[in-house]
């Protein structure tokens, strides 16, 4: 099972994503990381070039907000994503907010999974069940 | 004209300096009051000078600042730079510093010293007849130290490893070697004309679990890289670890081996500092937990026999730090430094061993790159990953080295990587661990690790 990762926007808080990386190869996945200040273009096109079944963004510093309506429209630009599994995770608004409500907007925004402030394993435990329900581990 | 002196005119000659005077400054320098020169200070050898940290945008704060500092009895004023600066966006930090100045309203995150330029900030330093320290994260610093040493900063701190990999990912590092040796090359010619400028390294790295082995190479390397340009006064620093055993075994090392290499350089002559920082990682939001974590920090600064202090403040955790908050560790520092005596040598004679068998390893091994200069050398055994620092988000780091706490909170290499660890210090740091745990167990042990003090 092949992952692309990394830290979305102009975010240079790599702790959580490195611990990501480890904690998603110790899980036996096939780990594409492109780490911390990565355009959400490039996270598609690294999608495209690995063939990645799943592309887990991480955000901490609250910006992801602001582009996260974006992610539909530019999805729909590429050919071959309708598969692709979608995830977020980390400090998803600036300010404090309501887990399951942010949870359901990034939902909008087309994640089908969205973790505000969600221990990591039990995020990639909640990756693990989607993927089963899918058939597809 | 010597090809430095061309590139210092153009580098001068940009549009946010204000006609710079070459020969004004030189003389500046040269007739400068040896209060300001920290060489000056340290040779003096009476007591540990404290540092706190802070930089504010407009003149009139950054004065008010001082005030506060010279009030608490600070050693070493420092000076912050903005972000913008920093990243050598000039148009930017003007901008935002009218906005701050009109509006009363701090839009940058430091002193925006080019901006200001050498003739105002000079005012400034000159008054308060302190050292200053030159403090920013800056890959390409060339105007920026210009302006610093023309206003009357005499040390520098960075260097072109530990300023570009716990701060840039995708900065060149080349670059920033060439950059930083004008940096080296700058100091030296001023230090001819009086006391030395001394140059700082940044030792914490990106504060989180980098094991001493990987934070003292980087400290000999960047000492050697500044020595081979003509620096004659340089300080090698680390960051309380979060043990004490192993801050006093890492300062002992340190300050063996940087004699040792300066020596084998062909620099003997230099003054050589140890400077130690308070922690660096993730602080209680508790404030009074934060003052005792900073006093324990100080007493170890004690035991390490640093040279110098840099203090944090109880608002670590909630943000940029007032000046009050800045003032308070200044004095507590100041009266804990005062109050401790009787200090305990503590030696841990195999700890050390293992330490100096490893950092030696490492040297041996960026010595013997085939590269023709050091700086070159350096920069391929980075790319090859024979240094990895833990948790750089720099593309060229290699990120394979992995590192826990032991039971006694030391920092172990559980996972070398491509690093020339030795195989039986390798056997000794794994032999310290609990292996036995799965990775998911390790993972959430590594995360527990990085929040010790909290």
């Amino acid at each position: 099972m092949k992952v692309v990762t990394g830290v979305v926007g102009n975010d240079i808080h790599v702790v959580a994503n490195r611990l990501i990386d480890l904690a998603l190869r110790a899980r036996g996945y096939e780990v594409f990381n492109l780490g911390v200040n990565t355009h959400l273009q490039e996270f598609f096109d690294a999608v495209v070039e690995t063939g990645a079944q799943v592309l887990m963004i991480s955000s901490l510093n609250g910006e992801a907000e602001g582009w996260g309506r974006e992610v539909r429209l530019l999805r729909s630009q590429y050919t071959n994503l309708d598969d692709l599994i979608m995830m977020i995770g980390g400090n998803l608004v600036v300010g404090s907010g309501n887990g399951e409500d942010i949870a359901a907007r990034y939902r909008n925004y087309g994640f089908d999974i969205a973790c505000h402030q969600v221990d990591l394993n039990t995020g990639l435990d909640m990756l693990a069940a989607l993927l089963r329900e899918r058939g597809i581990q | 004209m010597s090809l430095l002196q061309e590139e210092r005119e153009i580098i001068l000659g940009n549009e946010y300096v204000d006609a710079f005077d070459f020969d004004e400054v030189a003389a500046f320098v040269r007739g400068a009051g040896k209060d300001l020169f920290i060489s000056r200070h340290f040779a003096r050898r009476d007591k540990m000078l404290v540092q706190p940290r802070g930089g504010f945008p407009t003149y009139q704060q950054q004065y008010a600042l001082y005030e506060y500092f010279v009030e608490a009895g600070v050693d070493v004023l420092p000076l912050t730079i903005d972000s913008n600066t920093r990243l050598n966006d000039y148009a930017t930090a003007k901008k935002m510093l009218r906005l701050s100045e009109e509006n009363d309203m701090d839009m940058l995150n430091g002193y925006p010293l080019v901006t200001h330029g050498y003739r105002t900030t000079r005012k400034m330093i000159t008054h308060f007849r302190k050292p200053v320290s030159l403090r920013h994260g800056t890959p390409d610093a060339r105007l920026l130290i210009e302006t610093a040493i023309a206003s009357g900063i005499f040390e520098i701190e960075g260097g072109p490893i530990t300023y570009l990999l716990p701060y840039s990912k995708n900065f060149p590092l080349d670059k920033a070697f060439l950059y930083w040796k004008y940096v080296e090359r700058v100091c030296a010619a001023y230090s001819t004309l009086n006391e030395p400028i001394n140059r700082e390294s940044f030792g914490p790295l990106t504060a989180t679990l980098v094991p001493p082995s990987i934070t003292i190479v980087i400290q000999l390397l960047e000492m050697l890289l500044s020595l081979e340009e003509g620096v004659t006064s340089f300080s090698v620093s680390f960051a309380q670890q979060g043990s004490m055993i192993q801050d006093i075994v890492t300062g002992a090392v340190l300050r063996k081996l940087a004699r040792h290499y300066a020596h084998q350089a062909g620099c003997a002559d230099a003054a050589i500092h140890l400077v130690y920082h308070q922690w660096m990682g993730a602080f209680p939001t508790n404030m009074n937990y934060a003052d005792q974590l900073i006093n324990l920090a100080t007493v170890i600064a004690a035991l390490v026999g640093a040279d110098k202090i840099i203090t944090k403040t109880r608002q670590e955790a909630t943000g940029i730090p007032t000046r009050e908050a800045n003032a308070k560790t200044v004095a507590d520092t100041q009266y804990c430094l005062r109050i401790l005596s009787g200090l305990p040598h503590v030696v841990d004679a195999t700890e050390e061993e293992i330490l100096t068998a490893e950092v030696t390893a490492i040297m041996a091994a960026v010595f013997n790159d085939p590269a023709d200069t050091l700086w070159r050398k350096v920069f391929n055994c980075i790319k090859r990953g024979i240094i990895d620092v833990p948790f750089s988000p720099h593309i060229i780091n290699r990120n394979e080295m992995i590192t826990i706490r032991d039971a006694h909170k030391n920092i172990r290499i559980i996972e070398r990587g491509n690093v020339p660890i030795p195989d039986r210090c390798y056997a000794y740091e794994r032999g310290q661990c609990d292996l036995t745990r799965d990775t998911t167990t390790i993972v959430n042990n590594i995360i527990r690790d990085i929040g010790i003090m909290q």
